[in-house]
């Protein structure tokens, strides 16, 4: 792709989530979220495989139905109680009605089978880019509509955590495990929204950064699939012995950062007396950190067979090493000793 | 409800569910969400209409631009899928089973 | 005029019950023209005729044009229509479904009227949705660069989606 194009497209990008993060008018996020949809298009398939053009096509008619689903819930809202506004949804089944169209966008559970086969589909840069910034426009409109339906989020959040950690069980296809596992991380998000929408984005910026890490490491290993990242030690060694903290800080494991956000959550559930919801929860998370867990085993904890000059490769001055992957590794590992101020962020 | 938000509706369930359970063409499920998209302007131009403000009335045009463009892009993956696949039949689109 | 509203309203709910049914593209593209007439049938009665005549054109005038010529391309050497037993049994279905949505939702509709009160129509020079349009010419600056804004990038969509490809059918020259 020439780079203009590219500059176009990812301004595009850009702009559309800006417009949507920037509107209090149903109409105008919704115009965000197409020119996101649009924008996003030729990136995704830039390397003109049937695979990418695949994606592309699924993520199309997805991304395109669940916008068009948005506006006629709005537009519902606006023949039932004329009020165009975000913030006024007052109405109870256009809330609950819109309430679909955007976990259909960001991939939870019961409308989550896009998610994996898209992001198979992608490169990974492109991957980062739908797995992080992609999400960010209807998560911030989730967060705006205060659905206060405490039962769908529930079961929502519930069942995006069961379905992305069984799901990522059987998978060898590196992208396909991150697409549950951001499935996962969305559920537990979901599940704390009515109540604490704080720690809801609270959660979202440590999913990002952990995600951006991952995906990162990914890309400099050129990594697709479980068995690729057995010879990643070759190719960087300090990046692969720090690789198992970032997965199993995406798991949830205690001296890493993304144990804050789980710790958080599991206390609010407790303090709402979900104590089932929360046990069941801190359940679900064991099928997440087996699949983590099994990604750091290939990938540092057993030697794989290689031959002699598949050993060569760290001899050789490795370059693309980048600012964005140090710090967020480093802030994916060593973000915990900050818990003290982002609770009382929480309470203010 | 009215019987223009019922009818509205429905139409628009039934482009919704056209879409959804649609398994043969993928062009068949592009005039689908031309059909949503389609129930979309009018609910909305008559929502204006009906509560006369016409200042509102800026939006259907926004949204027949809008919709235009998607169209655009659908029909360009369209062309892009039978370059690829060779075929714009729906079961050729099974690259990521596993 | 009720009478016209009404046969004009079933009109555009048999359309997209015809379009959803899964017929082959040719026949479906016909249903969604038909919707598209309908629904300006229904914006005139409202009184938006400026609006349903844009909505004629670029529905009947660009949009169905590229719609046919797609067809073209995604061409069945035996076109289902309304003979397909398949296709017939998703309309009755259909028509079940939204005959018993109306039944569950229609409570007093003989109480409401069914097209606008429009009075002054038959003296007024200057139509509502005329005015309104024309709004997005004066206050409405910023909604129209973002609409230019976003055809200029679905001109560049379209044309990244389609560049390049030297495999497979229809390739570029």
């Amino acid at each position: 792709m020439s780079p203009y194009t590219l500059t176009i497209m990812i301004f595009g990008i850009g702009l559309g989530t800006t417009i949507t993060l920037m509107s209090s008018h149903w109409l105008l996020a919704w115009m965000g979220l197409e020119i996101n949809t649009l924008a996003m298009l030729p990136l995704m398939s830039q390397h003109n495989h049937p695979r990418a053009v695949q994606a592309t096509t699924k993520y199309f008619l997805t991304q395109a139905t669940a916008a068009a689903m948005l506006l006629f819930a709005s537009t519902t809202n606006a023949w039932i109680t004329g009020e165009w506004a975000i913030q006024q949804m007052t109405s109870l089944i256009p809330l609950t009605m819109i309430t679909m169209p955007l976990t259909l966008k960001i991939g939870l559970a019961p409308m989550h089978s896009w998610l994996p086969e898209v992001l198979q589909g992608l490169d990974l840069n492109t991957g980062l880019i739908m797995s992080t910034w992609q999400k960010l426009a209807p998560f911030a409109l989730l967060l705006q509509i205060q659905a206060n339906n405490p039962t769908l989020l529930i079961t929502l959040g519930l069942l995006s955590t069961l379905v992305g950690g069984w799901g990522g069980m059987n998978q060898t296809q590196l992208r396909k495990i991150l697409a549950y596992s951001s499935i996962a991380h969305l559920g537990w998000m979901m599940l704390i929204l009515p109540f604490s929408p704080s720690l809801t984005l609270i959660t979202f910026i440590t999913y990002i950064i952990m995600t951006c890490s991952t995906f990162m490491i990914f890309e400099i290993n050129k990594a697709t699939n479980i068995n690729m990242l057995a010879t990643s030690w070759a190719k960087a060694p300090t990046l692969t012995s720090l690789t198992p903290l970032v997965l199993l800080s995406l798991g949830g494991l205690p001296p890493l950062t993304g144990f804050m956000p789980k710790w958080l959550i599991l206390q609010e559930l407790t303090k709402q007396e979900l104590t089932t919801t929360a046990t069941f929860v801190a359940m679900t998370a064991l099928l997440s950190l087996y699949f983590y867990l099994r990604l750091s085993y290939a990938m540092t904890l057993t030697m794989a067979p290689n031959n002699l000059p598949g050993t060569i490769p760290w001899r050789l001055q490795f370059k693309s090493f980048s600012m964005p992957l140090a710090t967020t590794t480093m802030a994916s590992i060593t973000l915990l000793p900050i818990m003290p101020a982002m609770s009382t962020l929480l309470k203010l | 409800m009215t019987p223009v938000h019922f009818a509205f509706s429905s139409a628009f369930m039934l482009s919704l569910s056209g879409l959804a359970f649609y398994r043969t063409h993928l062009l068949s499920a592009f005039l689908c969400l031309e059909g949503m998209m389609l129930s979309l302007f009018i609910a909305i131009s008559l929502w204006a209409l009906q509560l006369d403000t016409t200042g509102f009335l800026t939006s259907p045009v926004l949204l027949l631009a809008f919709s235009a463009c998607e169209a655009s892009a659908g029909l360009a993956l369209l062309v892009a899928t039978a370059r690829t696949h060779g075929t714009d039949r729906l079961q050729n689109l099974n690259l990521f089973q596993c | 005029m009720t009478y016209i509203m009404l046969l004009l309203l079933m009109g555009m709910i048999m359309g997209l019950v015809f379009v959803a049914s899964n017929p082959s593209p040719y026949f479906g593209a016909l249903g969604l023209v038909a919707v598209a007439s309908v629904g300006c049938g229904i914006l005139v009665n409202y009184g938006g005729s400026f609006l349903s005549l844009v909505l004629f054109l670029i529905y009947l005038g660009g949009m169905l044009v590229v719609f046919a010529y797609s067809a073209a391309l995604a061409a069945d050497p035996f076109p289902e229509g309304l003979g397909n037993w398949f296709v017939k049994l998703l309309v009755v279905v259909y028509m079940m479904g939204i005959t018993s949505f109306s039944f569950l939702f229609s409570g007093k509709w003989h109480e409401f009227s069914w097209v606008p009160v429009d009075e002054i129509s038959e003296f007024s020079v200057f139509r509502g949705d005329v005015g309104g349009v024309a709004l997005m010419y004066s206050f409405g600056g910023i909604f129209l660069i973002i609409g230019a804004w976003v055809l200029l990038l679905a001109l560049f969509v379209v044309l990244e989606l389609t560049r390049g490809f030297n495999s497979g059918a229809f390739r570029a020259i």
